[in-house]
């Protein structure tokens, strides 16, 4: 039997009123992926503080290589080995890529001062190591995000790491990044590093774990190899009930009649440079590609957040004409941005208030807000959507991520009559609050609204869209029909497009 | 505790404004042991009488924070007004009813234009107010570098009366305030400030015009300064270039001290009002209690300081 990495038995963690972690058991051994599931709130994140430090347990007791140990600070566990890199990464975005991969260890010369030649070549060492080719010089905020994660895995690298905890890292990545991101796994893993990987995409446990752990409400529900269980096993362990169908079903009749928009050989900034798509009333379009592919941006042209250079876009048969969100919304258009905390959310304002703001005109009653038909309002949504609040007051912050989402179909469904566009829709959410937002897309769509949803999720596509446009390169690369598509099917016409192009880029060259 | 928490909740009272107000009967408790002529009739109808302007200007740094952003102009922007009303009024008594509204449409467009140039430039609104805030004192010095001018007297006699041994101006004051606090809670407009400061990405995806709403708080925030010049002006009787220069850091502390963020979205009016009473009755009662003008000034940065963190602890837990 081999020393575990880290090994927590009996760990408790309580806070007044609630318990995120209950007599946890865990344990990492040294070279294995060990994968960590759980709905949100089911207390991983709580128990990746306490293996990182940032949290002391209340009980229960913690071996480090064998020893018994207790942090006292993040900063105590790293220096053992133990590396956390968290969803939101701990860059600075002002700084060039190598003054952030040796931010701990800045490396001196004779004077005592800070060499610059020295830290670039110790990062680049560090970075051609993880096999990317990134700039030491770069500002990370120049960078795409794949590449800023891989920044934050090469910062674990400065010094000795024994313990690597990875929370969600392809969240916001996708494809070869996903490729790149799991080839370096395998070689610390290779080279005996202990791996906690916690994510929510369960195909992905099934590539790359060797064993899995899943809590629920903060008690562990199972925990063996990957091999043992299997997806549904998991998914009911998770959610502790059984889930005999993810994705609600397709509609039978497909969609006919006028498209309610139709978008042709759009063109806008370098991302996107020509798209044709088309939506028709209560049918779901998926949109897949890379991240990177511009799909983004096709959603944010045709909700009027960005300028477009190209092409038309046609709703309900009439030209767009103003360019601006506002427009949009007044035409019965709706827009679930990615990023809902930044982008989507009024974080510290309440239920009500984010529910109703693209409609305040909707509870104004001679010139006043009318507060309890907005309250109304908001209650109603919180009951259609399962939002688990108590009461329109509370402030948005406070909820979890699936109800975050709950809250933006609240305030979404109401306006969007016509066309509803989904970015990411179920980033970020646990299991269950996916299944419900799978039947409400569908239920919508089922009301007559057109969806077009974006997402990375190739899974989530297939099992939802009637039809599906796949992206590469800011191109449409193909159309699909959503009841007979693959991922595989998906992910070739993606790559195969790439290929050609590149092809016909290297012959251009040739003739020059 | 808690259930009074969740009582307070209920009545949509928000703690910050509790823990203001507890601050402020604590003052006035002590104040009453330690000095007995600060719980006057006479003392307390003095101190709405300081605490107008103050007050005023203080509101319009409100709707800006709000926002996100910050307004340093509000200051010199006073100082103008007050030489541009005693002036005008020297000029001609007689053209009171224009003098004013005159006063505060400058006023207010000056404002507008702070707002304006903070959308267009894409400047931090801190560079650009100091920048106009620079602009406008030096003007004014320009035109005018000493005191003077006169107010008739029916300006100067408002400024003194009272309505049931009440200063009108205090009840101006407080019905403007009121009338702010339901615009804010209660109008599209006002509304749509918190919406802005929260989050002014998500504002504009949420179709909202953003950039309306900028120059809006921005222009409240000069009429609001033009508004503390008319008071300032009617108590003191002159213009002074150099009136206001205090006002622009100190109308910062009502509006942190009663809890609204500087980084905008959360806070109000209530918190405000309760800020300026605050501050103008700790002064108050030190000079009573006959303290240096010296230590006035490290208690105040004191109350800014601890208050500001009351409100940040809790907002953490």
């Amino acid at each position: 039997m081999v020393t575990p990495v880290i090994e927590l038995s009996r760990i408790e963690k309580e806070y007044p009123g609630v318990k995120p972690l209950d007599s946890v058991d865990f344990a990492v051994r040294p070279g294995e992926i060990h994968a960590l599931l759980g709905e949100n709130g089911a207390g991983k994140s709580t128990l990746i503080r306490v293996m990182g430090g940032a949290i002391r347990p209340n009980g229960g007791s913690m071996a480090y290589l064998g020893k018994p140990v207790s942090w006292q600070s993040p900063k105590q566990a790293r220096r053992a080995g133990i590396h956390v890199i968290h969803q939101e990464l701990a860059l600075f975005p002002e700084l060039s890529v190598a003054e952030n991969i040796l931010v701990d260890a800045q490396p001196r010369n004779g004077l005592g001062l800070i060499s610059g030649r020295a830290r670039h070549a110790r990062a680049a060492e560090i970075l051609s190591q993880l096999g990317v080719k990134i700039s030491t010089h770069a500002k990370i905020d120049e960078l795409p995000l794949a590449d800023q994660q891989m920044v934050e895995i090469a910062k674990a690298l400065v010094g000795e790491v024994r313990l690597l905890v990875l929370d969600e890292p392809t969240a916001v990545i996708s494809g070869h990044e996903v490729d790149l991101l799991f080839d370096n796994m395998r070689r610390l893993r290779s080279e005996g590093v202990g791996i906690v990987y916690v994510s929510h995409r369960l195909e992905e446990i099934f590539e790359i774990a060797d064993r899995v752990t899943i809590l629920k409400d903060g008690q562990v529900a199972g925990t063996g190899p990957v091999g043992d269980l299997t997806r549904d096993e998991m998914i009911t362990k998770m959610v502790g009930r059984r889930l005999e169908q993810i994705y609600p079903a397709r509609r039978k009749a497909t969609a006919t009649g006028p498209e309610i928009l139709k978008v042709s050989n759009l063109r806008a900034g370098h991302r996107v440079r020509d798209v044709s798509i088309s939506v028709r009333p209560g049918e779901v379009v998926g949109i897949a590609g890379m991240v990177g592919s511009g799909r983004t941006e096709v959603a944010e042209v045709i909700f009027g957040a960005r300028d477009l250079d190209g092409g038309t876009i046609e709703f309900e048969g009439k030209r767009l004409d103003r360019r601006m969100p506002r427009e949009a919304i007044r035409n019965g258009l709706g827009f679930l941005t990615e990023n809902r905390k930044d982008e989507g959310l009024f974080l510290g304002l309440p239920i009500s208030a984010n529910v109703m703001a693209p409609d305040l005109a909707g509870v104004t009653r001679r010139g006043l807000i009318d507060r309890r038909g907005e309250r109304e309002i908001a209650l109603e949504q919180i009951r259609n959507f399962a939002v688990a609040a108590p009461s329109p007051e509370v402030k948005v912050g406070n909820l979890s991520g699936g109800n975050q989402q709950k809250v933006l179909f609240g305030r979404w469904s109401r306006i969007a009559r016509k066309l509803l566009i989904l970015d990411e829709p179920t980033r970020g959410v646990d299991i269950g609050a996916k299944v419900e937002i799978y039947r409400i897309v569908r239920n919508l769509a089922e009301q007559g609204v057109g969806i077009l949803m974006i997402s990375s999720e190739l899974p989530e596509i297939i099992g939802l869209s009637d039809r599906i446009f796949v992206m590469s390169q800011g191109h449409v690369a193909g159309e699909i029909d959503g009841a007979s598509a693959t991922e595989e099917a998906i992910m070739d016409l993606a790559v195969r497009s790439i290929d050609r192009r590149e092809g016909a880029a290297a012959r251009l060259e040739q003739v020059a | 505790m808690s259930a009074v928490v969740a009582e307070l909740r209920r009545n949509r009272l928000s703690l910050s404004y509790v823990i203001v107000a507890v601050l402020l009967i604590l003052l006035v408790v002590a104040g009453g042991f330690l000095s007995d002529r600060f719980l006057t009739w006479r003392n307390f109808g003095n101190l709405f009488q300081q605490l107008v302007v103050l007050g005023m200007v203080s509101l319009g740094q409100t709707f800006v924070v709000l926002l996100g952003g910050i307004d340093l102009a509000v200051g010199s922007l006073v100082s103008a007004s007050t030489v541009f009303i005693a002036h005008f009024l020297e000029w001609r008594p007689d053209l009171l009813w224009l003098a004013l509204p005159l006063a505060l449409v400058a006023a207010t467009a000056i404002g507008a234009l702070n707002g304006l140039l903070t959308i267009v430039l894409r400047v931090h609104p801190l560079i650009v107010t100091l920048g106009m805030s620079s602009i406008i004192f030096g003007g004014t010095l320009m035109y005018n570098k000493e005191p003077g001018g006169s107010v008739p007297r029916s300006l100067a006699d408002f400024s003194y009366a009272k309505l049931w041994g009440i200063p009108v101006t205090a009840i101006v004051l407080v019905a403007i305030f009121a009338l702010a606090g339901l615009w804010l809670q209660r109008s599209r407009s006002g509304r749509s400030i918190y919406f802005v400061g929260g989050d002014r990405e998500a504002a504009r995806l949420n179709g909202l015009p953003v950039n309306r709403i900028v120059v809006m708080a921005y222009a409240l925030s000069g009429l609001c300064a033009g508004l503390a010049a008319i008071f300032l002006t009617a108590r003191t009787g002159v213009g002074d270039p150099r009136i206001g220069t205090a006002l622009t850091l100190q109308s910062i502390t009502p509006v942190v001290v009663g809890g609204t963020i500087l980084a905008g979205g959360r806070g109000g009016v209530l918190g405000t009002l309760l800020g300026v009473l605050l501050v103008t009755m700790l002064n108050n009662l030190l000079n009573f209690l006959n303290v240096s003008s010296y230590y006035q000034w490290v208690i105040q940065g004191l109350i800014i300081i601890i208050a500001v963190s009351i409100h940040t602890t809790r907002r953490r837990q």
